[in-house]
């Protein structure tokens, strides 16, 4: 276990490669990709995204999708992390890069219409939550 | 078809969506100091989990991932097949630290310098908590403190550790109102339910559920004391409340089952007593312990790749 992860090891996360990330438009699909990589999205599935009468819709491999917009919440935001394994400098420091950000995402669904109550959109009030607990408490008895 | 993405995965470089606080952008004003990720001793189950810390903010924050089944993330141009969505929020280092204190209070039982206190080989990272201005400021608020000299000497307090720990149950609670957060035992699995809950909400639900999420914090005996400390009665023998109880028979089945579950594989090593556990915590569940077991293996290049 302990090999797996050299405990003392930092992993760098380089700010100044925040300049350089790009402003990508994001999206979470109700369904695993078992792929990593290029893929046109902006060819074949941003074209057919379309306003319906209480959701955003697409088709995405023949079954039709329900999205909605959602916001990072005030004073977050959301960073594509990335790190370039080089397998012979394993032993010099690892650093993880921002390639890219942005402030809102869409969630898709399957079936289900998207609300609030969505698992995704509950998770972003982890942040306000998260607050309370660690803000420090009031000094005085 | 595993073996093809095993190959896939291996080639391409890892990748992670994370929802940041913007403060832990702030540029270093001194070189040396910068932003990284590394492991620490999880203050309630003792073991290692990943935070992230700014030097020059002087701030620990906390890594926990949300997690659903079968999503994947499109990004630009590109396909995620890992559709977690990671958080780092601002983490009160003092919780930490509390964990060696604690430690020492067992083991020597006498008054110390803070820094002679937070020694860990397993994760030497932990000297950085000593950066943690904030928390360093606060330790009054778990020790008892002598200054001999110019130095100061702490030993763990857990009297006054309760009260702090009451405080911040308190001000959760608060957050959890306002923020409309369902703290019933059915939560959101309809609208029906939701909006019937809020009716049934009692104001012990609410510091049940602060309590489920502060234990998350610290160590199990404190979470138990701490427990008898706010006066709720145990779960498992339940006060015959017609009303509780009712709602409590119709609801239960329906989202605890999941609930422990979710709980117990992904918390592998760690079987934590039921009565700290309401199905309330349901929302937040998601994002909570599942990330501080996964993300470490995650930002491992073995593990990525063998998967």
């Amino acid at each position: 276990m302990m090999c797996e992860n050299q405990p003392g090891t930092l992993i760098k996360l380089d700010l100044g490669s925040l300049t350089q990330a790009a402003h990508d438009a994001v999206h979470l699909l109700p369904c695993e990709i078992q792929y990593n990589g290029h893929a046109a999205v902006d060819k074949y599935f941003i074209p057919t995204i379309h306003q319906g009468a209480s959701a955003k819709e697409v088709s995405f491999r023949g079954r039709p999708l329900k999205g909605q917009e959602i916001k990072i919440p005030a004073g977050y935001v959301g960073l594509v992390l990335e790190e370039n394994h080089k397998p012979c400098s394993e032993e010099k420091g690892r650093t993880v890069c921002m390639k890219s950000t942005f402030l809102s995402f869409t969630q898709w669904n399957l079936e289900t219409l998207p609300s609030a109550d969505d698992c995704a959109v509950m998770s972003l009030m982890w942040p306000k939550i998260s607050k309370a607990i660690h803000q420090p408490v009031d000094n005085e008895e | 078809m595993l073996s093809r993405k095993t190959c896939e995965t291996a080639a391409r470089p890892d990748q992670w969506v994370l929802i940041a606080r913007d403060s832990l952008l702030e540029l270093p004003k001194k070189p040396g100091d910068g932003t990284f990720f590394t492991r620490l001793r999880n203050p309630s189950t003792g073991e290692g989990a990943l935070f992230l810390f700014s030097s020059c903010a002087q701030q620990l924050f906390e890594i926990k991932v949300f997690n659903e089944d079968y999503h994947s993330w499109f990004i630009g141009q590109t396909v995620q097949h890992d559709g977690r969505l990671f958080f780092a929020t601002p983490m009160d280092a003092l919780f930490l630290i509390l964990y060696y204190l604690i430690k020492a209070e067992k083991e020597q039982g006498k008054f110390q310098p803070v820094d002679q206190v937070i020694v860990d080989e397993e994760f030497p990272s932990s000297h950085i908590l000593l950066q943690c201005t904030q928390a360093v400021q606060s330790l009054h608020h778990v020790t008892e403190e002598k200054e001999i000299g110019s130095k100061k000497f702490y030993k763990y307090n857990k009297e006054k550790t309760l009260k702090w720990l009451k405080k911040k149950v308190v001000q959760t609670v608060k957050a959890l109102k306002t923020n409309n957060v369902c703290v019933g035992s059915a939560v959101q699995s309809s609208t029906f339910i939701r909006s019937r809950q809020i009716l049934d909400v009692t104001e012990e639900d609410y510091t049940r559920y602060a309590h489920g999420l502060i234990s998350e914090y610290i160590p199990e005996d404190l979470s138990a004391d701490l427990l008898k400390y706010l006066e709720l009665p145990e779960l498992s023998k339940p006060v015959a409340q017609p009303p509780v109880k009712k709602r409590k028979l119709s609801d239960k089945p329906v989202e605890a089952k999941e609930d422990y579950t979710l709980f117990n594989s992904t918390d592998l090593n760690k079987k934590k007593p039921s009565n700290k556990m309401t199905a309330a915590q349901k929302s937040l569940a998601k994002v909570d312990k599942s990330g501080m077991k996964n993300i470490s293996s995650f930002f491992s290049i073995k593990s990525v790749s063998k998967k």
